[in-house]
């Protein structure tokens, strides 16, 4: 059969036929990856999973002291109330720098983008350390609000210090999903609401700004998501006000050798993760059909 | 040291004995010729400076045996536990933290066959059933010099003592408990350490607490060097190494050698390694006179050979904890208290790290 789609003088049945077996090949194309999840992430979290119920004997046990621990229940609440300052945090400098992407002209929209994949290339480490230098009492910020006659401010090892940081790290994951649905939206429509008699504030507010709520949806969840497993950033800027649950996890599974509770901590967070992803998801969904259909 | 082990001291000297029954006693730092030819050990330590220093000590051994050297790294004991239990062993010896060769003697590090390793040299009580010390280290009390002038503080008491002594604390925060740290805390809550029970823990840990929200706990040796850099904590808790980068880049801080924290490395067989007279070999070339030598000039840790003359410049030699003066000075935490709650003093050292 020909490679070339839709030549003039195929029918709708032979179109529909090739449709269908580009999928099938679809199918085997998706296979790689397929396998290489089987192998490096479902197999890991099964044996995870199973350790949690499994050790030192089958039982709840691990669950049970989990829940049980006011400790673990209070860095729990901790690692999800962070996570939600970080994402409105990002939220708040994603929406109008992925906005201003789309309004500028061709060369400074090519700045912008380098700007925000430039982190990708940094190791987060790096990253945190550098913020370690800008936010410590000592740091160039204090330096400066001393210099300024200001009186310095607590930073580093304190929630803000973590929330700044993590911002900074997860900023990509949240513009690049709303630019990518804000390309999309037809600003004429807002020219309409306009030359309806909107003021400009109110046809931003009742048309962009439900046009661009799936990017929002998007952006938030995998900023969110990306939070609950921070490590490295909330133990290098926070103090013990900020730890958050993977850093327990670290110390159950590579001290105690406890793979049952750490496990069971993994666990828990997955979960929840799941349970937030249901509650999102058809929020999204409904999101994207009025988005098509208004347009 | 204000504790002495009785147990290991004893089964040093048993251990000691055993070797004039063997055919051939081994002798610490040599090997016989070609003896390894053909084989590959793999040791696996904490990488960076410390472990290029241990690999060059090593280099005698490597050339003589003919063995070759494969390094691994960084050690994670729950690392070694899947290699246990998977019955598939690749690390031949591996270099530990104070604790796990006695928290896991027998189940996932080799009780020792002392007949196999000369164990002449090595400072008093530091031999375990599981290990032997990989080099010796401390934790000191650094204090700011500008935040104290005159009236410095001389003692973890002061340390603790947040009226007399003002200003921000920083602690090793980096992973287990610190055993040293908890004891000091309950003495200076008034506890008599030698009676101490597992209930006292939380009276050491108590005390810590007490220093205030302020406090500092240092996830890293990098930054703790960095605090003292900055200036950021008027008392900072350090290892030796640490401490001493500190003041040759610049640190205007002081040591408190008063009571300062014993601490060592472990060099340890995993159990199930396929050769283990290899990796016995191995250690008993690392604990000789040489090798010790370089191992102290490349890394600035002590050497644990007693014969051991480094050739180190002034501001390393003052770091060096093996001198009459210091080893009187030294505090050695309870190993047989910590190793029997080991569990307990973690889960309270993490509430305590995570602010609760």
């Amino acid at each position: 059969m020909s490679a070339l789609p839709q030549t003039d003088n195929q029918t709708a049945g032979e179109r529909a036929a090739a449709r269908r077996l580009n999928l099938r090949d679809a199918g085997w194309l998706a296979a790689p990856a397929v396998l290489l999840l089987a192998a490096v992430l479902v197999y890991p979290l099964a044996i995870i999973v199973l350790r949690s119920f499994t050790e030192p004997e089958p039982g709840l046990q691990n669950y049970i002291w989990f829940f049980g621990s006011s400790v673990n229940m209070a860095v729990l609440q901790r690692t999800f109330v962070l996570s939600g300052w970080v994402t409105l945090a990002s939220l708040i400098c994603a929406y109008p720098y992925a906005y201003a992407m789309t309004v500028v002209g061709k060369n400074l929209r090519l700045i912008l983008i380098l700007c925000v994949l430039v982190p990708f290339w940094l190791s987060g480490v790096v990253r945190t350390l550098a913020w370690v230098i800008l936010l410590q009492d000592s740091g160039v910020i204090n330096s400066f609000l001393r210099g300024l006659g200001l009186s310095p401010v607590k930073l580093i090892r304190t929630q803000l210090g973590v929330v700044i940081g993590m911002t900074q790290v997860l900023l990509p994951f949240m513009i690049l999903p709303i630019y990518s649905v804000m390309k999309g939206i037809d600003t004429r429509l807002l020219q309409a609401a306009r030359s309806l008699g909107a003021k400009p504030w109110r046809a931003f507010l009742q048309i962009y700004v439900p046009l661009s709520l799936p990017g929002i949806y998007a952006g938030a969840i995998i900023v969110f998501i990306l939070s609950l497993g921070f490590y490295i950033t909330p133990a290098l800027l926070g103090g013990p006000r900020s730890t958050m649950l993977s850093s327990l996890v670290q110390n159950q599974v590579l001290s105690l050798l406890n793979w049952g509770r750490g496990g069971a901590m993994g666990v828990v967070l997955l979960v929840a993760t799941f349970i937030l992803l249901a509650i999102a998801a058809p929020l999204m969904r409904q999101k994207h059909t009025q988005t098509r259909r208004e347009k | 040291m204000k504790t002495i082990n009785f147990g290991l001291a004893i089964m040093m000297a048993c251990a000691v004995s055993v070797p004039a029954l063997a055919q051939d006693k081994p002798v610490a730092g040599e090997v016989a010729e070609g003896s390894l030819k053909g084989k590959t050990l793999t040791f696996v330590s904490y990488g960076g400076i410390y472990q290029d220093g241990q690999v060059a000590a090593l280099q005698d051994f490597v050339q003589k045996s003919g063995v070759t050297l494969l390094n691994d790294g960084p050690t994670e004991t729950a690392k070694l536990q899947a290699q246990v239990e998977s019955g598939n062993v690749s690390w031949d010896v591996v270099d530990t933290a104070d604790l796990p060769p006695y928290v896991h003697c027998g189940t996932l590090f080799q009780k020792l066959d002392f007949s196999k390793l000369d164990i002449s040299k090595i400072p008093e009580g530091q031999v375990g059933e599981c290990s032997v010390p990989a080099m010796n280290y401390g934790v000191v009390l650094m204090y700011k010099n500008e935040t104290y002038k005159d009236n410095p503080p001389t003692s973890w008491k002061d340390f603790f003592d947040t009226e007399k002594f003002p200003g921000v604390r920083a602690i090793d925060g980096s992973g287990d408990p610190v055993g040293g740290l908890i004891e000091q805390g309950f003495i200076a809550a008034g506890g008599d350490v030698k009676a101490m029970t597992a209930d006292d823990i939380e009276k050491g840990i108590e005390k810590i607490r007490a220093l205030g929200p302020d406090t500092i706990y240092w996830k890293t040796g990098a930054e703790s060097q960095q605090l003292a850099e900055s200036g950021e904590a008027d008392m900072v808790m350090m290892w030796t190494g640490r401490a001493m980068t500190a003041v040759k880049n610049g640190a205007q801080y002081t040591p408190v050698w008063q009571d300062w924290l014993v601490v060592m490395d472990q060099m340890t067989i995993p159990v199930g390694v396929k050769d283990p007279d290899a990796s016995y070999a191995l250690i008993n070339a690392y604990l000789g006179k040489a090798a010790q030598e370089i191992l102290t000039e490349k890394t600035s840790y002590t050497p644990i050979n007693l014969d051991s003359k480094p050739k180190v410049d002034d501001a390393t030699a003052a770091f060096l904890t093996n001198t009459p003066e210091r080893i009187k000075q030294g505090f050695q935490q309870n190993i047989p208290f910590w190793v029997k709650n080991f569990d307990l003093a973690s889960e309270k050292w993490s509430a305590l790290l995570s602010g609760n």
